[in-house]
């Protein structure tokens, strides 16, 4: 494993055109750096258009950087020689609606796509296949199903069970909850958050949903027309509610209500980022008043 | 500077993207253009003379310009085809009947003949410039204007049962998807990259190249099924019955410059076919080795 100091993914002055000398140029990002260390989550936040997805793509080697650096592991990936499939085996990426990639027939083989390209054995592969349908909360015998007969929540976390399957070191996910129920929302929260839990993994969550912000992320950045706007912890971030309601984002709905409640008059603190946090604020609110 | 990236389908997809320069050619009647398209078409595959087409290409690029296009920028819609176009005037130039031909070169049993040659090269300025014009076309066309050209074009033909609307609004539907299905693609293309896919690397036979694309093609199908569907209950949300009693947004109107670039487009057909009628190509060769 690294040691702290080094981070697992570091991105500097990143620059991406797409559509280089054509009328429909378009500059998505202008400088982005970035750092990810080892045991963190990551929250990238920005309107549509920001420069979110492509940045993302360059975290696996999908884009190469036109300008500046993305470092994987200390490997610069500017380097047309660096062995691409390497980088997308240690850094999975989940895009959006992520059940539309799935084909084949049977669950289990969507799984052991990814493992087979890795040219494993068997037996290796089938285990693989089984710890990455138990970490999303898939019993191994559903392998068997039809992917066509599955559930949407349930397709969704066999997609991310093909990326997990890779045994990747990063796990970097475009709108993974968007689309879904609450309860399915919570669920795939929660097998992030398992996930996380083992030792050196790291997490890049890009979402417009704050709450999934809130929930899982240990450092936020902001990315705006491709740049970053603000960066720091989630309540840092969601302290400054102006930078991103400018911009077409919003707050958590509790750091809102909060707000709203500030501007009534009320002393609370806007740094709540729970509903307990939120709840303690009102009570100790009520309690201020009754006194 | 790093390679671009090897996904990059959008971009390469130029045919069929309308680029707004707001050029005399965009402000066309887009009746006027269609009908100039076919005159092309015609043009291109009737004759069969060299120098006629370079003429029509030139002209093709001449007017790129007056459209403001970037002359690269429609190339690179070629680009992509181009392996296809090189094999298929290779082919021609193995292929076409040798007698009474002159052999140029002759190697086992590949013979290079004057005709055989001349075929290729037909074959190449053919393509190049029908897709450099329907390219012209799609810069300067809406699909809207497309489809109403299209419509106000057919409709004498519906009173011999020729569906006109729906016609139109299928070569719409068609092309209003062609960019949207290369961003799924796209899309997809790396999703599946990131979980260790690999396309068309490496010498392999054509049945695991078919089977390489399976995880492509087949997410690519349900998704357009699925478009498909949605779409035709968007379309039937907002009562949409079939072009029975339908009334139009937009009425177009004929200038003056849509007449005259009609009867240019017109002249140059009529130059192209009478040039290959009286085999001009054949002069134009006697001038070029005589000066020679």
């Amino acid at each position: 494993m690294f040691s702290s100091g080094t981070p697992l993914i570091e991105v500097q002055g990143l620059q991406h055109i797409y559509l280089q000398g054509t009328p429909l140029e378009v500059q998505a990002l202008r400088g982005v750096d970035l750092q990810i260390q080892a045991g963190e989550s990551i929250g990238i936040v920005g309107p549509t258009g920001s420069g979110k997805s492509t940045l993302l793509q360059h975290l696996n080697g999908l884009l190469r950087p036109q300008g500046g650096e993305v470092r994987v592991g200390g490997i610069a990936l500017s380097d047309p020689t660096v062995d691409v499939r390497a980088i997308r085996q240690r850094v999975g990426l989940l895009f959006q609606s992520p059940e539309d990639q799935l084909f084949e027939r049977y669950a289990g083989d969507d799984v052991a796509f990814g493992p087979r390209n890795l040219g494993l054995g068997q037996e290796e592969v089938r285990e693989r296949v089984r710890l990455a349908m138990e970490a999303v909360g898939l019993p191994f015998e559903y392998k068997d199903r039809l992917t066509a007969e599955l559930s949407q929540g349930e397709k969704r976390r066999l997609a991310l069970a093909g990326v997990l399957a890779l045994q990747p070191q990063v796990l970097v996910l475009d709108e993974p909850t968007a689309g879904l129920d609450p309860q399915g929302r919570q669920e795939l929260l929660r097998t992030l958050v398992q996930w996380r839990a083992a030792d050196g993994r790291a997490i890049v969550l890009a979402s417009h949903n704050m709450e999934d912000v809130a929930a899982l992320c240990d450092r936020v950045y902001v990315l705006v027309k491709g740049q970053i706007a603000l960066h720091g912890t989630p309540r840092e971030v969601f302290a400054q509610p102006e930078i991103l309601m400018s911009n077409g984002l919003a707050v958590p709905t509790v750091t809102e209500v909060m707000l709203m409640l500030r501007q009534r008059g009320y002393d609370v603190s806007t740094a709540v980022l729970t509903d307990e946090e939120a709840a303690q604020e009102v009570e100790g609110l009520l309690h201020g008043q009754t006194l | 500077m790093a390679k671009p990236s090897e996904f990059e389908l959008v971009g390469r997809v130029t045919i069929g993207q309308y680029l707004p320069t707001a050029s005399p050619v965009h402000r066309l009647d887009p009746r006027a253009k269609l009908v100039m398209v076919v005159l092309l078409i015609v043009a291109v595959t009737a004759g069969h003379s060299l120098s006629a087409l370079g003429i029509l290409l030139l002209a093709v690029l001449v007017v790129l310009r007056l459209a403001r296009v970037p002359v690269g920028f429609a190339l690179a819609g070629l680009r992509p085809m181009l392996p296809f176009l090189l094999i298929l005037a290779l082919l021609q130039v193995f292929t076409i009947p040798q007698y009474g031909a002159t052999t140029l070169w002759k190697w086992g049993i590949l013979t290079v003949s004057d005709r055989g040659l001349l075929a290729g090269i037909l074959l190449l300025a053919r393509f190049s410039t029908l897709v450099l014009g329907l390219s012209l076309f799609s810069f300067s066309t809406t699909t809207t204007e497309l489809t109403h050209g299209v419509e106000h074009l057919l409709r004498p033909l519906q009173s011999l049962g020729v569906p006109a609307h729906e016609f139109a609004l299928m070569v719409n539907i068609a092309i209003r998807f062609l960019p949207t299905l290369a961003e799924e693609a796209e899309r997809l293309m790396k999703a599946q990259a990131s979980r260790g896919a690999d396309f068309g690397r490496g010498q392999r036979s054509f049945l695991q190249r078919t089977r390489q694309l399976l995880p492509l093609l087949v997410p690519l199908f349900l998704v357009s099924l699925r478009r498909a569907e949605e779409l035709i209950e968007a379309m039937e949300a907002r009562c949409y019955l079939g072009g029975k009693g339908r009334t139009y947004l937009i009425h177009l109107q004929a200038r003056a410059a849509d007449y005259v670039a009609i009867l240019a487009t017109a002249a140059l057909t009529a130059l192209a076919l009478w040039m290959s009628a009286r085999n001009v190509d054949a002069q134009v060769w006697r001038w070029i080795t005589a000066y020679l």
